[in-house]
């Protein structure tokens, strides 16, 4: 812009154009750093939570199972230590909600893993290989696609029995087939890149092709949407836990709290808004990492 | 047309058989014998070998699947242990209630979703529109449908008590109406069966609908985006032809193609969020059945449950791809 400004008034006395002015360039850097924003508000939530889930014998106040006779549903600030209230037990709601994002996160990340170490390499042989393979592997893929997340956990984890491993294993299994679509098509654009063709000149086994050259370029981009579904992971488990299929009681889990707040709606509201707040923010938190990180990784990827 | 429709029929069959089949087999996995499980340790020898005997379980695998499969497509689901009715005459009763629960919260979605992602497609260069729009939709992409359940009861039901706490209203009352005939002899009791309907309908279908709201008004925005930048949008504003004709006669009937097909898609999480909506609003229909089904082990129902769910599932992907190709002929020589 500036430059066509310039060769125009060639001749004459260049002015000195707005758009090469101080606070022009600052508005620039600022609206370049802009989009860090997002990023870096999300990364702090996810990072809490972690940090909440790891040191949760330390700064959770209370155990999460010990139980206070003399609070039992108390309101929020109940006799001075307990910060967000108690429950039915007397438990201490602000222990058990800090307890729960250990299960809501080792879920999240666990279920992510077992989808990722399923469907990646699934997806990558079918659209290396192509023929038979694919059409074998696209066609069961389409089948558990057929199946929403919800439902397909529900039907493995009443297969299973609920346990935080079950559960795991459920939410992964249904995650999956995203998986192995995003890998395959992933592995159909860089198949066709001079440097596969050159690998494969050199003598290089398709294993050696898959594992070496496909898996490392497609790796930043399958990590990033995967950040997206820790999101669809943990609000797949809190619906699990929420329904009774999740992780069994006494274990704190923001589904089970949120369960066995909801006979208490009316005296205790407490229950169930702390509860479901710590399960929006979670899956909020990895939403908008993940669609900040996906938007810097590759713009294309955002749809507009 | 009709060649797409028949190759399009032909990869659904095996789709449907295939996912009938995961949910037969996924139900015999169990860790346990499914009767020793539905009547408890105190069971007697006899009854235990009579309820497997009820339920088929002493035949070969091979002969259960079979048969779960052929009458599975014949509506037949065998019995519910629980209640003793027959499976298909209980789905019949349910599958309304989430139908309607379906129907109302995708009006919700698209009534709120579509105007607000197709404005701020059009608003996208005003940074307030444009993140503001963003954070919503994220924040209602995030909202756990039965949290944002809870909380709508608790400030509409519990405090103001403008609304019902639990239940479904009295549908089969509206359904024997019509079908006796009697609506125009008692117009006053059919219209208080349906305010009774609607009225029980209302939290749920704004719960699910708000919560799909997020999902729709994305794909509008991206949608629109897309259609907005297009040759033949360029050629209609250069004709002279004013803002708002461009926006409704060119652009948003382009948009609607894309759209349709992620309907199909929409459908489906329209459909698994009924089943957390029902628990949180003790609604009766299809959603709250598989729970409680699965809840007391009643596994006929349950499967019976999930076979149907998913054959609504498919049925819906089939005609999403029938009307795409119905509405952009190019698909149908792909």
């Amino acid at each position: 812009m500036a430059t066509t400004g310039n060769t125009a008034t060639a001749g004459t006395r260049v002015k000195p154009s707005a758009f090469d002015s101080e606070a022009w360039q600052r508005r620039l850097s600022g609206r370049r750093h802009r989009r860090y924003i997002p990023i870096a508000a999300g990364m702090l939530m996810v990072v809490l939570m972690l940090v909440c889930a790891v040191l949760a014998p330390l700064i959770s106040p209370f155990s999460p199972s010990a139980q206070f006779s003399d609070f039992v549903l108390q309101g929020p600030g109940a006799g001075g230590r307990h910060l967000l209230g108690t429950d039915e037990f007397g438990r201490d709601l602000l222990s058990r909600v800090i307890w729960g994002t250990r299960v809501s996160l080792q879920v999240g990340l666990g279920a992510v893993v077992v989808g990722f170490l399923v469907g990646v390499p699934l997806g990558i042989l079918a659209g290396y290989k192509g023929g038979g393979t694919e059409a074998t592997i696209m066609r069961c893929t389409d089948m558990l696609l057929a199946f929403p997340t919800l439902l397909l956990a529900l039907i493995i984890v009443t297969a299973l029995g609920g346990s935080l491993l079950n559960e795991i294993i459920a939410i992964g299994v249904a995650l999956t087939p995203n998986f192995v679509r995003l890998a395959r098509s992933m592995a159909l654009t860089i198949k066709e890149n001079d440097y596969i063709m050159a690998a494969r000149a050199l003598g290089g086994t398709p294993l050696r092709l898959m594992v070496r050259h496909i898996f490392p370029n497609a790796v930043s981009t399958l990590v990033v949407i995967a950040t997206l579904y820790i999101a669809n992971a943990i609000r797949t488990e809190a619906g699990l836990s929420f329904l009774g299929l999740g992780v069994p009681p006494p274990t704190a889990s923001w589904g089970n709290i949120l369960s066995e707040g909801r006979q208490f709606i009316k005296c205790c509201p407490w229950l169930t808004t702390f509860s479901g707040l710590s399960i929006m923010l979670a899956v909020l938190s990895f939403n908008i990492m993940g669609d900040a990180l996906r938007d810097l990784l590759d713009p294309r990827l955002r749809g507009d | 047309m009709l060649p797409y429709v028949v190759r399009r029929l032909i990869i659904a069959i095996p789709m449907l058989l295939g996912a009938m089949s995961i949910v037969f087999f996924a139900m015999r996995i169990l860790p346990g014998d499914p009767c020793l499980a539905m009547m408890g340790d105190e069971a007697t020898k006899e009854a235990l070998e009579d309820c497997v005997r009820h339920l088929g379980l002493d035949r070969p695998l091979l002969v259960q699947y079979a048969d779960y499969m052929w009458k599975s497509l014949h509506f037949d689901f065998g019995r519910s242990i629980v209640f003793q009715y027959t499976v298909s005459s209980y789905i019949l009763g349910m599958f309304p209630h989430t139908l309607l629960l379906v129907l109302a919260s995708s009006l919700v979605a698209l009534g709120v979703g579509l105007p607000t992602g197709i404005f701020s497609a059009l608003h996208r260069q005003n940074p307030l529109v444009d993140y503001s729009s963003r954070l919503i939709a994220l924040l209602g992409l995030s909202m756990p449908v039965f949290w944002l359940g809870i909380l709508l009861l608790i400030v509409f039901s519990l405090h103001l008590d403008m609304f019902p706490l639990i239940g479904g209203g009295d549908l089969t009352t509206v359904f024997d109406m019509i079908a006796e005939g009697e609506v125009l002899e008692y117009p006053e009791d059919f219209l208080a069966a349906v305010w009774d309907v609607l009225h029980h309908l209302a939290l749920p279908a704004l719960a699910l609908g708000l919560t799909l709201a997020a999902t729709v008004s994305r794909m509008a925005r991206s949608a629109m985006l897309e259609v907005i930048s297009a040759d033949y949008i360029r050629t209609a504003r250069s004709k002279g032809l004013h803002e708002r004709f461009v926006i409704y006669k060119h652009a948003l009937r382009n948009m609607m193609i894309p759209l349709l097909t992620i309907i199909g898609l929409f459908v489906a999480i329209a459909l698994t969020g009924t089943v957390l909506t029902e628990t949180v609003f003790t609604r009766p229909g299809l959603g709250k059945m598989l729970v409680d089904a699965i809840g007391a082990r009643d596994y006929p129902l349950a499967q019976g449950a999930i076979t149907v769910f998913t054959m609504t599932i498919i049925l819906v992907n089939l005609l999403v791809d029938i009307l795409y190709a119905v509405f952009d002929p190019r698909i149908a020589y792909k």
